[in-house]
């Protein structure tokens, strides 16, 4: 049963201390290509093996690890922007320069996610937080020569430990007010008490909520993200944007959903308000933004505020609608960052907005697909990251929630101004064409951009098979 | 025959074969897109013969589902409303797209493939028989305008695209959280939740929530519209789009907020419709008095038709919300009428422009004198334009005066200086440009073949509505009657006025019976 509730996880930690080892080869293809090669076939494997497992909870590790639709649905996601990284790092300098560091730390991070999702368990969940978090102090300081780099890493670190503490204050407080660390226990133990009258148990919650927000970037407590985003070595930026929101979503979902009595308010209530913050704050922010990391690291901090009103609804559709919308989100980063990687190694402007000017038409294909992923972002019909926003909206409608709804909608106004200044600057400004020239032939990370663009379409025309896998993952977190 | 999504699908397809057009292949490029618009205008016509004008609802019905569990799926359906406006849309981009023909662009297959993808929205816009649909076609019309605007329009097309289109979504995406709340709320009441706009109908919203909801609707298409004061995008777009794709707006686009008027907002929010009227009302008359004064006073032959079509527009709003059996169906007529009639000034306006090189009113003069065919077809449309009696829009201008008088006196005399001012500003821009010292040569500006080509189907049409308006008067009466029976009792109208019967949602059998615990639950008055 261990085995099986864990295999995903095995096999990339494996894959892991398989990549370390050939990154350390003296030369030749295997020292080239080696790592990737473990990291791809790895993760190949790993999500198939979540494919396989697909069914009913297996309980491993007497009750520290759950395989359920649930775990395995953020696994699979992880596992996809985990190889759409190692595929964007073709090339990228960092990972040149330590290949095997490179690919063994993503998945280590990759690793700390899934144990994230799988945990059934408090102290697993802080596990799988710290060992994401760690790898990626280290991969955000990997250009060692750039200072930005390093800077981004320092700061990553610092911040995340705060976060960390925040948390692991809450789940103390959590296992203190319960006597349990199993999450099944706690819900037992708090299914007849009232949050307001017990202090320990709001004050746990208050304090996994800011905790989880710092690891999601949501407002108020998102203040790194723009800086370490611009810093990291932009394939990790794109894994931190996708992989790790998906990572504290699921942690959300996990602690939020399965342990806290579903009719209490209060929690909804904090976590609306976190939501609406990240809106406001996400989308003002990055219309002032030159910088296309720092503008998607402020758009990211927006977008977690529209994952967390699903959350805030605290209801099956909620989460349901925030798996859908998770599933999309990775999606249209993934098509606006391969385009980023490349723009970045294409032009002269590196990540300043002006390196997309007039990219429509000298590489349309590209420009396509970026430009569906930010219409997605923005959330115009008939896009996945629309359907997404439109469940979410119905799911805080249903709860009462229409400020919240109408907050979201009002946001997404805003956003369009950076969005579409974005689309605009591809579409309508001339050409640059004083930057270096590449052939303009498929590479690893154009089969990124346009998969992902192509998934984000396809999850709009197939919304109804994948909503069903949704709704099921989500039936699972409520499974006792 | 799945008339409706294969009318949907042939544009779209037409849309996305531009992909398979080698590049620089622009007589490739341009046999696409004729053959696709060309298809669906056939398709639509034959359509228009398996219609049956004596029957209310949704026709021709096509369901697909899209996501079962939530209540999404695909309905698409015509009635003696959409049915018109499908016709003027896939007609229009027809012409549109020869019209381009002759004078290719830079970047053809792009331009192609986004007229083609625009006109598959407006279609959906105008057949989508629930929310989403609606919702969808309706943002999504945008994407193509966007980068039609932005990549071949002026040199202020930047501003211009974004304001547009951040105009837009701010009332679009109100209407997203009011369609939810609609489709929420109504669950609460029926006990069934759907995005279906037949199966919305009826449904007893309490007065707070029909104001609200029919608020949330009515602002996302006022601002379509454009409804004064919230038209702030419309001349920068209007003046910097390609002149093209500005007649498309004016012609087919603008219809799209008067008609969620008549297909979501009144029929579904009769009693937040009724509330509101007046104030709809009074908008609509100030920005037809509005609407004429600027373009009495505008510096450009663009900018003169874009504000005339505000006025316009009023009129099409007046018709609408006055809840009269006879105006509505004028708004109606009305709709086709001011697509046909601003269709062909935009042209009038290009081929003027091309001949002169400029816009400026006050840099063209007496070009009739070298150009009479231009001059005659021109005077045509200007009159047709100001609605003189024995044109089309007299017909459509009169049912909407007529209904809106019987009820609302005050707005109807205002309204008629609407058709005073238009006399006026048409005129100016007719004598300006036609008559008056030949300080431009004319001779450059006169009817090509091709404008020929292009003006004369909708002149024909022109005549034909002038001389038989019953061919559309007479179709669109059981599907009017219908939207605005919920509104009309509403307003307290006497039996007489109200041709349709109004449907109970739920139906009353299924209701609880008084005292019923249930009943006070739910909000249910039985």
């Amino acid at each position: 049963m261990n085995v099986i509730a864990s295999l995903p996880l095995l096999i990339i930690s494996g894959a892991a201390g398989l990549a370390l080892m050939l990154g350390l080869v003296p030369h030749g293809w295997t020292r080239r290509v080696g790592a990737n090669v473990a990291a791809g076939v790895g993760i190949v494997a790993a999500l198939v093996a979540c494919v396989v497992q697909w069914g009913d909870r297996v309980i491993g590790y007497h009750g520290n690890v759950y395989s359920d639709r649930f775990s395995l649905l953020i696994q699979i996601l992880v596992l996809v922007a985990a190889g759409a990284t190692i595929m964007l790092s073709v090339r990228e300098p960092a990972a040149v320069d330590r290949r095997g560091e490179y690919a063994a730390l993503i998945l280590l991070s990759t690793a700390g996610m899934m144990l994230t999702a799988t945990a059934g368990d408090i102290i697993v969940i802080f596990l799988g937080i710290e060992l994401l978090s760690v790898s990626l102090y280290i991969l955000c300081a990997l250009e060692v020569w750039r200072n930005r780099s390093l800077e981004s890493g320092l700061k990553y670190l610092i911040s995340g430990a705060v976060g960390a503490a925040i948390l692991l204050y809450g789940l103390t407080m959590l296992y203190g007010a319960t006597g349990h660390t199993n999450l099944g226990e706690i819900g037992k133990a708090l299914f007849t008490r009232s949050l307001t009258t017990d202090p320990m148990v709001l004050g746990a919650m208050a304090l996994i909520i800011g905790g989880l927000a710092f690891k999601a970037s949501a407002a108020p407590f998102h203040m790194w993200a723009p800086d370490v985003y611009e810093g990291a070595p932009t394939p990790v930026t794109a894994f931190m944007a996708t992989a790790t929101k998906v990572a504290a979503l699921a942690a959300f979902l996990r602690i939020l959903f399965g342990t806290l009595p579903a009719g209490s308010h209060d929690w909804r209530i904090a976590v609306g308000v976190v939501a609406a913050a990240s809106i406001v704050i996400g989308n003002i922010a990055a219309l002032r933004q030159n910088n296309i990391k720092r503008l998607l690291a402020y758009s990211g901090v927006a977008q977690a505020g529209y994952l967390l009103i699903g959350v805030a609804s605290g209801l099956l559709d909620g989460a349901q609608a925030t798996l859908y919308y998770l599933a999309a989100y990775v999606a249209m980063t993934l098509a606006v960052f391969a385009v980023v990687v490349i723009r970045e190694r294409e032009t002269e402007k590196g990540d300043e907005l002006a390196a997309f000017a007039g990219m429509g038409r000298t590489r349309p294909v590209l420009g396509i697909a970026a430009t569906v992923g930010l219409l997605s972002l923005a959330g115009f019909p008939p896009l996945s990251g629309f359907l997404g926003k439109l469940f979410i909206f119905k799911a805080a409608v249903d709860e009462g929630l229409i400020w919240l709804a109408v907050i979201g909608a009002l946001g997404s106004v805003v956003s369009l101004g950076y969005y579409l200044r974005l689309a605009g600057l591809m579409w309508f400004a001339e050409p640059d064409e004083s930057g270096r020239k590449f052939a303009s032939r498929p590479t690893p990370n154009g089969l990124v951009a346009v998969t992902a663009a192509v998934v984000v379409v396809a999850l709009a025309i197939g919304a109804g098979p994948m909503l069903d896998v949704c709704r099921s993952a989500a039936e699972s977190l409520l499974a006792p | 025959m799945p008339w409706l999504a294969v009318l949907v699908a042939a544009s779209l397809f037409g849309a996305l074969s531009m992909f398979a057009v080698p590049e620089g292949n622009d007589r490739q490029a341009r046999i696409h897109a004729l053959v696709a618009s060309g298809l669906t205008l056939v398709v639509s016509l034959v359509m228009l013969g398996n219609f049956d004008r004596g029957r209310a609802g949704l026709q021709l019905v096509d369901q697909l589902s899209w996501a079962k569990s939530v209540g999404l799926r695909v309905v698409l359906g015509v009635d003696g409303i959409s049915i018109w406006l499908v016709i003027l849309t896939t007609a229009l981009f027809f012409l549109a797209i020869v019209a381009q023909s002759f004078v290719c662009c830079d970047r053809p297959r792009a331009f192609y493939g986004l007229l083609l993808l625009a006109e598959a929205m407006l279609i959906l816009l105008f057949t989508a028989g629930d929310l989403v649909t609606f919702y969808v076609a309706w943002e999504a019309m945008l994407i193509p305008f966007y980068f039609l605007i932005g990549m071949w329009g002026g040199s202020d097309r930047r501003r211009a695209t974004t304001q547009f289109v951040i105009y837009t979504m701010f009332g679009s995406l109100i209407m997203l959280v009011a369609i939810v709340a609609t489709a929420v709320l109504a669950e609460r009441h029926t006990g069934v939740f759907t995005f279906n706009i037949a199966a919305l109908s009826g449904v007893p919203f309490t007065a707070h929530e029909s104001i609200w909801l029919f608020a949330g609707f009515a602002l996302a298409f006022a601002i379509k519209l454009p409804l004064w004061p919230l038209h702030a995008w419309l001349p920068k777009a209007y003046a910097e789009a390609p002149i093209l794709v500005t007649a498309l707006l004016a012609a087919v686009m603008s219809k799209a907020g008067v008609y969620g008027l008549l297909r979501v907002g009144v029929p579904t929010f009769p009693h937040g419709a009724n509330t509101l009227a007046p104030v709809l009302m009074t908008l609509a008359v100030i920005g037809i008095v509005y609407g004429s004064l600027v373009a009495w006073r505008a510096p450009t032959m663009r900018l003169l038709v874009a504000y005339s079509s505000l006025a316009h527009l009023g009129f099409i709003v007046l018709g609408i919300m006055a809840f009269d059996l006879q105006g509505a169906q004028g708004a109606v007529l009305q709709m086709v009428n001011h697509g046909v009639i601003v269709a062909a000034a935009f042209g009038i306006v290009a081929i003027i422009a091309r001949g002169t090189g400029t816009e400026q009113i006050d840099n063209i003069s007496g070009l009739g004198a070298k150009a009479p065919w231009l001059g005659g077809v021109f005077l045509i449309i200007t009159m047709a334009s100001l609605a003189i009696p024995g044109s089309n829009a007299f017909v459509g201008e009169f049912f909407i005066l007529t209904g809106t008088f019987r009820h609302h006196q005050w707005a109807a005399v205002l309204a008629c200086l609407g058709i005073v001012y238009a006399a006026v500003y048409m005129l100016r821009l007719y004598q300006d440009a036609m008559n008056g010292p030949r300080t431009t040569d004319g001779s450059k500006s006169e009817l090509r073949l091709q404008d020929t080509i292009v003006l004369l189907p909708l002149l024909a049409a022109m005549f034909v509505i002038a001389l038989w308006p019953n061919a559309i008067v007479r179709q669109t009466r059981a599907s009017v009657a219908k939207a605005i029976a919920p509104a009309q009792v509403a307003a307290g109208r006497p039996a007489s006025e109200i041709a349709a019967r109004v449907v109970d949602n739920p139906p009353l059998v299924n209701r609880p019976l008084p005292g019923d615990p249930a009943a006070q639950q739910s909000g249910v008055t039985p």
